[in-house]
C-alpha cells in the first residue's frame, strides 16, 4: 500500500502532495523536509530504494524514488508493493503527464495542481494502485476534459464572457511572467 | 492544444503568478494572507457565488495549503460542491475533501451523505468520483457506512468495469482500516470469480482485494489458488502481442503477475497435483524469460520483467519445496549481484536473505560469499551495503563463519556511522554462535572493541564478560590477551571495563609470567584510571580489591590507592563509598575472610544471548530471520553450552532470570545500568496495582474454576463458562467472619489497552455480605479482540474481625480471563494439521519457547491440562508419538484467529520445546508464555 506520493523540485519545494493517511498540515511539510534531505543528497546513479524517513511508517516502509529534471517522484511504500512494480508506476505516471501536458514540465504541475490530483486518481485510488495501462488512463482523463467542457460550454458562458472581456490579452500574460528557468521533463525517456 | 492544459482559471494563474514572483518569504506571506482575507470574505459575503466561482476559490486554498499554510476555513464550500451536478464542481470538491478534511470531521456527516446520494447516481463517473473519495478517506465511519453496498456493487453484473475496478480498490481500503467492520465473507465465490473477469483492469484490483481477504478467510477464498495459477499460466504463456493495453514494455500484464504471485504466497503450495504442476511451469517460465535476450534496451523493460521476476522467486522462497527452483533462483539472484543496475543489486542482495535461510538454497547461496564480501567493499551506496552486510549475517554459518566475521570487521572499520551499532551486534552474535573455539571469540570481540568501541553496547561487552567467566578453558587466554591490548597506546573505554574485569577474575592466571606480573597488571590498569568516567573507575576499584586477594604482595601500594583524597573524598558517593570500603576491608579482613568475600564470580545464569534480543528490538525483521532459521536449520542458537564445552555445570536455570546483568551491575556499581535487565523481567506493567494472587492465578490457564483468593476473612472463588467471545464469569464471595462486610464493592478494571480490547460488565451487587454467607456476582466478559493483559478485580469492603477494630480490606486479583479462554476447539487431521501449520509460516507468526519442565512430565497430565486450555488436542498427527499437538480457533468479536500449538517434550533433558502459531503475531507469543508457565 501507498502511504504517501510527494513529488517536489531540486530545493524541495513541494509541487504535489497526496497523503492517503491523514497528517496535519505541519506533520505533512515536515514530512516534505525530512525526505528532502534525505534523497537530495544522494547521487543520480544510487539505488532508488530509501530506508529510514521516520516520520512516515518505520520499519516497513520504504520511499521509492525517480529524479527527473527538476523533480523528484517519491513514492512512500510498505512492504506489499513490489519495488519495481511501483519504480515503473512513477514511470507511467510520468508519462501519462507528458501526454496530458505536452512535454510536461514543472510549471504545468504548478499551474494545473487539481488537473494533476485528477490524473493521479485515475493511477492511484486511496493508496492502491488502481490503473496502470496508459491508454486505459488517457480515456479516462479525456472523458472528464469532455464533460468538462460541456459543462463549460452550457452554464459556464456567461461567466467566462466577463472573465474573457477582464482579460483580453491573458495568453500573452502569462508568457510575460517571469519564471525561473526551468527545462523540461520531457527528455525523461533518456534520463537514466 | 495539449489534451488537459484547457482553459484554466483566470484568478488562479494570476494568483500563482503573483505568489512565484514574491521576492521574499515575507512578500508571499502577505499576499497569501490577502487572497485568504478576499476568498474569506468572498464565501462569507457573497451569497450569490456560482460553481465557478466556488470552484476557482477551492483551487485557490489547495495551492495555499501545498505552500505549506493551514486552511481553516471553506470546508463548507467544498461539500457544497459534492452536491453540485456539475462534474467539474464536484470533482474539485472532492479533490478538496481528500486532501484537507480530517476523518474525524464534523462535516463527515454530509460527506457521507453526499457520497451516498452519487454513488446511487446512474452517472458511472460520478460512482466513481464517490469511490474515490471514501477510499482517500477510509475512514471508520465510511467502513461503517458502505461496507455493506460495496461488495454488492462488485459482484453486481450491472456494473461497469471501471467502476467495478474501483470498488474492488475502494472495499480494500476499508477492510485494511477497518477489518473488523467488514461483513463475514458473503460474497466469496463471486469475488474470487473476478480473477476470471475480461478486463485486466478488474482483475488486477479483484487480485489486490483477494490477496488482503484470503489472509482473513483462507478457506472461503481458497478457490482463488486454482483461478489465480490459471490466470498466471495464461499471461506467462501469452506472446506480449495478446495482451495489448496491458503489455508494458513488452512483458505482459506485469504489475498483474506480480499481484497473483503475491496472491499465491497466502497459501501452502497446492496440493492438486495439475495445479502444482502447472504453478512450476508458470514459475520455470518466468525463470527462462529471464534469461532470454532483451526485447528492449530501455530500463522499464528490465525493471518490469525483473518486478515479475523477482516475486516469483518470493514465491518459490515461501513454497521452499522446490530444491532444483530454489538453486535457479539462486543463481539469477547470483548473476543480479553483480549487474550494473544498482537497483538490482539491492534486490537480489534482499532476496538472497531469505534464501539462505531454506535448506535446500543454503549452500547455493554460500556460493556467491566472494561476491557479495565484495559488493560489501565496493558499494557505492549505503542502502546496498546494508542489505550485504544482512545477507552475510543470514548466510554465516559453522564453516564460513570465521571468514565473513573476518570481513565483517575489516569493513567495520570504514563503515557508515549508521550502521555501525547493527553491525556490532550482529559480529558479536555471529562470533558467539559459531565459535568453535573460544579463544577466538575472545579474540573477535576484543577486536570489536578496539575497531569501534563507540558503538560496542553494554550488552556486548556483558556478554564477552560472562562468557568468559563461564567457560575455563578460555580464562587464561582471555586475561593474557586483555592484558595484551591493554598495553596499546589508545585504548578504549570498553576495554579498560573488559580488562579490568577479567583481569580482577583471572589476572592470577597470567600472572607467572614477569611480563605480566601483579604488580605490571596493577600499574597497567591504574594507568588508564584517571582517563576513565566515574563508573568505570568504579569498576577498577572492584578490580583492585580483588587483587588484594588474588595478590597479597601489592596489597600496600592498591590501599595507597585507595586512600588518595580523589578516591576517599571524592564527590561521587558511589565512587567514594568503594574506596572506603575497600579500604577498611583490606586492613580489617583477614587473608580467609577477604578470600571468601572475594571470590571468584559464580558461572552466570544461561539464556538467550541478549545480544539477539537487542538486535530484534533494533530491527523487527532479523527476527523473522532469526526464527524462520531456527526452525528450518535447527541453527545453534546464541548459548553456548549446547556445544559440550569443558564446563559441565554450564546450564543452571535455577538461577534467576536477573543475576548475570544483577551480578555485573554489582560490579559496575551504577544502578542505572539495570535497564539492561529488562527484557528478563516479568511482564508485570508499570502502573499496575500490587495483585494479590499474582503467584498462582495462571494456573487458571487450564482450569474453569477454583479459588481465587483466600484468607481468614473471605473467600474469592470462580467459575467460568465461554461461548465464542463471550465469557460469562461467576464470582462467589464467601464472608468467613462472625461479622457482616460492609460497604461491600467488587469493581472490574481493565487496565490500559485492554479496556478496548476486552469488555466487562459487572452486575451491581448488595453492598452487605452478611456473616457466614456466600454471594455470587455474574460478570460478563467480551473479547473484542485479541489481548495480552489480565483483567483485574477489586475487592473492597469493612469488616470486624474478632479483636473488634472495624478494618478496611481492599485487594487487588487477577480474573481468570486469558485469551485461551475464547478458544474454539478445531478437530483436524494430520495432512489439515500441518498444511495450516505451513500456512502459518510467516516467521512473526510463530513463537517458541524451549524451557526447563517444572513438573514430572507425565502424558496424562499434559493432556489434561492441555485440554483445559480449551483448545482441540489432536491425537494421532504428530508423526512422534510423545509429541501433543492442538489446534483451536480463538474467538474475537472483530476475527477469529485460527491457532495451532505443539509441545514437544524431552524427557531426558527434563524440558520441552513449545511452538504456538497463530494467525495473529501477538497471539502466538502470548499464548506461549502463558502457556510455558503451566507445564
Amino acid at each position: 500500500m501507498i502511504k504517501a506520493i510527494l513529488v517536489f523540485n531540486n530545493h524541495g519545494k513541494p509541487r504535489l502532495l497526496k497523503f492517503y493517511q491523514h497528517y496535519s498540515e505541519e506533520q505533512q511539510q515536515q514530512i516534505v523536509r525530512e525526505t528532502f534531505q534525505l534523497v537530495s543528497k544522494r547521487d543520480d546513479n544510487v539505488c532508488n530504494f530509501l530506508e529510514g524517513g521516520t516520520l512516515i511508517g518505520g520499519n516497513d516502509y520504504r520511499l521509492i524514488y525517480r529524479h527527473y529534471a527538476t523533480l523528484y517522484f517519491i513514492f512512500c511504500v510498505d512492504s506489499s508493493e513490489s519495488e519495481l512494480g511501483i519504480l515503473d508506476l512513477i514511470q507511467v505516471f510520468v508519462e501519462t503527464l507528458d501526454r496530458c501536458f505536452e512535454n510536461v514540465c514543472e510549471l504545468d504541475l504548478i499551474f494545473h495542481v487539481d488537473k494533476v490530483h485528477h490524473i493521479l486518481g485515475e493511477l492511484v485510488m486511496g493508496g492502491m494502485v488502481l490503473e496502470t495501462n496508459m491508454s486505459e488512463i488517457l480515456l479516462r482523463i479525456q472523458e472528464q476534459e469532455k464533460l468538462e467542457k460541456q459543462e463549460a460550454g452550457i452554464s459556464a458562458a456567461p461567466a467566462r464572457a466577463v472573465s474573457a472581456v477582464k482579460s483580453m490579452n491573458l495568453p500573452q500574460q502569462i508568457k510575460d511572467l517571469k519564471l525561473p528557468d526551468l527545462p523540461g521533463l520531457s527528455n525523461l525517456k533518456n534520463a537514466f | 492544444m495539449p489534451a488537459v492544459k484547457g482553459d484554466g482559471m483566470r484568478g488562479l494563474a494570476v494568483f500563482i503568478s503573483d505568489i512565484r514572483n514574491c521576492k521574499s518569504k515575507e512578500a508571499e506571506l502577505k499576499r497569501i494572507n490577502k487572497e485568504l482575507a478576499n476568498i474569506r470574505s468572498k464565501f462569507k459575503g457573497d451569497k450569490t457565488l456560482d460553481g465557478y466561482q466556488k470552484k476557482k476559490y477551492v483551487c485557490k486554498l489547495l495551492f495555499i495549503f501545498l505552500l505549506g499554510n493551514d486552511i481553516d476555513f471553506g470546508h463548507m464550500e467544498a461539500v457544497n460542491l459534492l452536491s453540485s451536478n456539475k462534474y467539474t464542481e464536484k470533482q474539485i470538491g472532492y479533490l478538496f475533501i481528500s486532501v484537507l478534511i480530517e476523518a474525524n470531521s464534523d462535516l463527515m456527516k454530509l460527506i457521507v451523505q453526499a457520497i451516498r446520494n452519487d454513488l446511487m447516481s446512474r452517472n458511472p463517473v460520478h460512482v466513481n468520483l464517490a469511490l474515490q473519495c471514501i477510499s482517500n478517506i477510509g475512514s471508520r465511519d465510511m467502513a461503517e457506512a458502505f461496507a455493506n453496498d460495496l461488495p454488492k456493487l462488485l459482484v453486481s453484473g450491472d456494473t461497469i468495469d471501471f467502476v467495478k475496478q474501483s470498488a474492488a480498490l475502494c472495499l480494500l481500503k476499508l477492510f485494511r482500516n477497518s477489518p473488523d467492520v467488514m461483513p463475514s465473507p458473503d460474497h466469496a465465490s463471486r469475488i474470487v470469480h473476478l480473477l476470471n473477469d475480461s478486463h485486466m483492469g478488474v482483475v488486477t484490483s479483484a487480485a489486490s482485494l483477494i490477496e488482503a481477504l484470503s489472509k482473513r478467510w483462507p478457506d472461503d477464498y481458497k478457490g482463488c489458488v486454482s483461478l489465480a495459477i490459471s490466470r498466471l499460466s495464461r499471461i506467462v504463456t501469452a506472446t506480449y502481442t495478446d495482451l495489448q493495453d496491458y503489455t508494458y514494455y513488452f512483458v505482459p500484464a506485469p504489475w498483474l503477475c506480480v499481484k497473483l504471485l503475491r496472491l499465491l504466497q497466502n497459501y501452502p503450495p497446492p496440493e492438486d497435483p495439475s495445479n502444482k504442476a502447472r504453478l512450476l511451469e508458470c514459475l520455470e517460465g518466468i525463470l527462462n524469460k529471464a534469461q532470454d535476450a532483451p526485447k528492449s534496451k530501455k530500463v522499464q523493460h528490465s525493471n518490469a520483467k525483473n518486478a515479475v521476476l523477482f516475486e516469483a522467486i518470493a514465491l518459490i522462497i515461501h513454497m521452499d519445496s522446490e530444491p532444483n527452483l530454489l538453486v535457479r533462483a539462486c543463481n539469477q539472484l547470483g548473476a543480479f549481484l553483480s549487474h550494473r543496475e544498482t537497483n538490482l543489486r539491492y534486490l537480489a542482495l534482499e532476496s538472497m536473505c531469505l534464501l539462505a535461510t531454506s535448506e535446500f538454497s543454503h549452500e547455493a547461496v554460500k556460493k556467491h560469499q566472494e561476491t557479495i564480501i565484495n559488493s560489501l567493499k565496493t558499494e557505492r551506496d549505503v542502502s546496498v551495503r546494508q542489505r550485504a552486510v544482512d545477507l552475510l549475517y543470514a548466510m554465516c554459518d559453522r564453516t564460513n563463519a570465521s571468514e565473513i566475521v573476518a570481513e565483517m570487521l575489516t569493513y567495520l572499520e570504514t563503515a557508515d556511522y549508521s550502521i555501525r551499532e547493527e553491525m556490532v551486534l550482529k559480529v558479536a552474535i555471529l562470533a558467539e554462535k559459531y565459535a568453535n573455539d573460544y579463544t577466538w571469540y575472545v579474540d573477535v570481540i576484543l577486536k570489536l572493541i578496539r575497531i569501534a568501541g563507540d558503538y560496542v553496547s553494554e550488552e556486548v561487552w556483558y556478554r564477552v564478560i560472562q562468557i568468559v567467566v563461564n567457560r575455563e578453558d578460555v580464562q587464561g587466554y582471555a586475561a593474557k590477551t586483555v592484558f595484551e591490548a591493554l598495553q596499546r597506546p589508545a585504548c578504549h573505554e570498553n576495554m579498560v571495563k573488559v580488562g579490568g574485569y577479567i583481569l580482577g577474575e583471572f589476572g592470577n592466571l597470567i600472572a607467572g609470567d614477569q611480563r605480566s606480573a601483579p604488580q605490571v597488571q596493577f600499574e597497567l590498569l591504574h594507568s588508564k584510571y584517571h582517563l576513565c568516567s566515574i563508573g568505570t573507575r568504579c569498576l577498577l576499584l572492584t578490580t583492585y580489591v580483588k587483587f588484594c586477594n588474588l595478590f597479597p604482595e601489592i596489597k600496600h601500594i592498591i590501599q595507597e590507592v585507595f586512600r588518595t583524597d580523589h578516591n576517599l573524598k571524592n564527590p561521587d558517593a558511589e565512587l567514594q563509598q568503594r574506596a572506603v570500603e575497600y579500604l577498611s576491608m583490606s586492613k580489617v579482613a583477614t587473608p580467609d575472610v577477604l578470600a571468601t568475600i572475594l571470590e571468584e564470580m559464580p558461572p552466570f545464569a544461561e539464556k538467550e544471548s541478549s545480544l539477539l534480543a537487542k538486535l530484534k528490538k533494533h530491527k523487527p525483521q532479523v527476527e523473522e530471520l532469526e526464527s524462520v532459521a531456527q526452525e528450518k536449520k535447527s541453527r545453534p542458537q546464541a548459548v553456548m553450552a549446547q556445544d559440550g564445552g569443558a564446563v559441565g555445570s554450564l546450564v543452571d536455570l535455577d538461577h534467576s532470570a536477573h543475576s548475570e546483568a544483577a551480578a555485573l551491575v554489582d560490579i559496575f556499581g551504577s544502578p542505572s545500568t539495570t535497564t539492561t535487565s529488562t527484557n528478563n523481567t516479568a511482564t508485570q506493567p508499570t502502573g499496575e496495582p500490587v495483585v494479590a494472587n499474582k503467584d498462582d492465578y495462571s494456573k487458571f490457564v487450564s482450569k474453569l474454576n477454583g479459588v481465587l483468593y483466600e484468607d481468614e476473612t473471605v473467600q474469592v472463588g470462580c467459575k467460568l463458562e465461554t461461548r465464542n467471545n463471550l465469557a460469562r464469569l461467576g464470582m462467589f464471595y464467601g464472608n468467613k467472619t462472625q461479622t457482616p462486610f460492609t460497604d461491600f464493592k467488587p469493581v472490574v478494571v481493565c487496565p490500559g489497552a485492554l479496556s478496548v480490547q476486552l469488555q466487562a460488565q459487572a452486575k451491581p451487587m448488595d453492598a452487605v455480605v452478611a456473616a457466614g454467607t456466600q454471594v455470587q456476582q455474574l460478570i460478563n466478559f467480551v473479547c473484542v479482540q485479541e489481548f495480552n493483559r489480565t483483567p483485574i478485580i477489586q475487592v473492597s469492603f469493612n469488616y470486624t474481625p474478632t479483636s473488634g477494630q472495624s478494618t478496611h480490606f481492599d485487594k487487588f486479583l487477577y480474573l481468570p480471563i486469558f485469551i485461551n479462554k475464547f478458544f474454539e476447539p478445531t478437530e483436524m487431521t494430520s495432512e489439515t494439521f500441518f498444511a495450516r501449520w505451513k500456512a502459518l509460516g510467516i516467521p512473526s507468526q510463530e513463537s517458541q519457547r524451549i524451557f526447563i519442565a517444572k513438573h514430572p512430565i507425565d502424558s496424562t497430565q499434559v493432556n489434561a491440562k492441555l485440554t483445559g486450555i480449551g483448545a482441540k488436542l489432536l491425537s494421532d498427527v504428530d508423526p512422534n508419538p510423545e509429541n501433543f499437538v492442538c489446534a483451536g480457533i480463538i474467538h474475537t468479536q472483530t476475527q477469529q484467529i485460527g491457532t495451532l500449538i505443539r509441545l514437544e517434550p524431552n524427557k531426558q533433558a527434563k524440558k520441552y520445546r513449545l511452538t504456538v502459531r497463530s494467525s495473529k503475531d501477538a497471539v502466538s507469543k502470548y499464548l506461549c508464555d502463558l502457556l510455558a508457565d503451566l507445564f
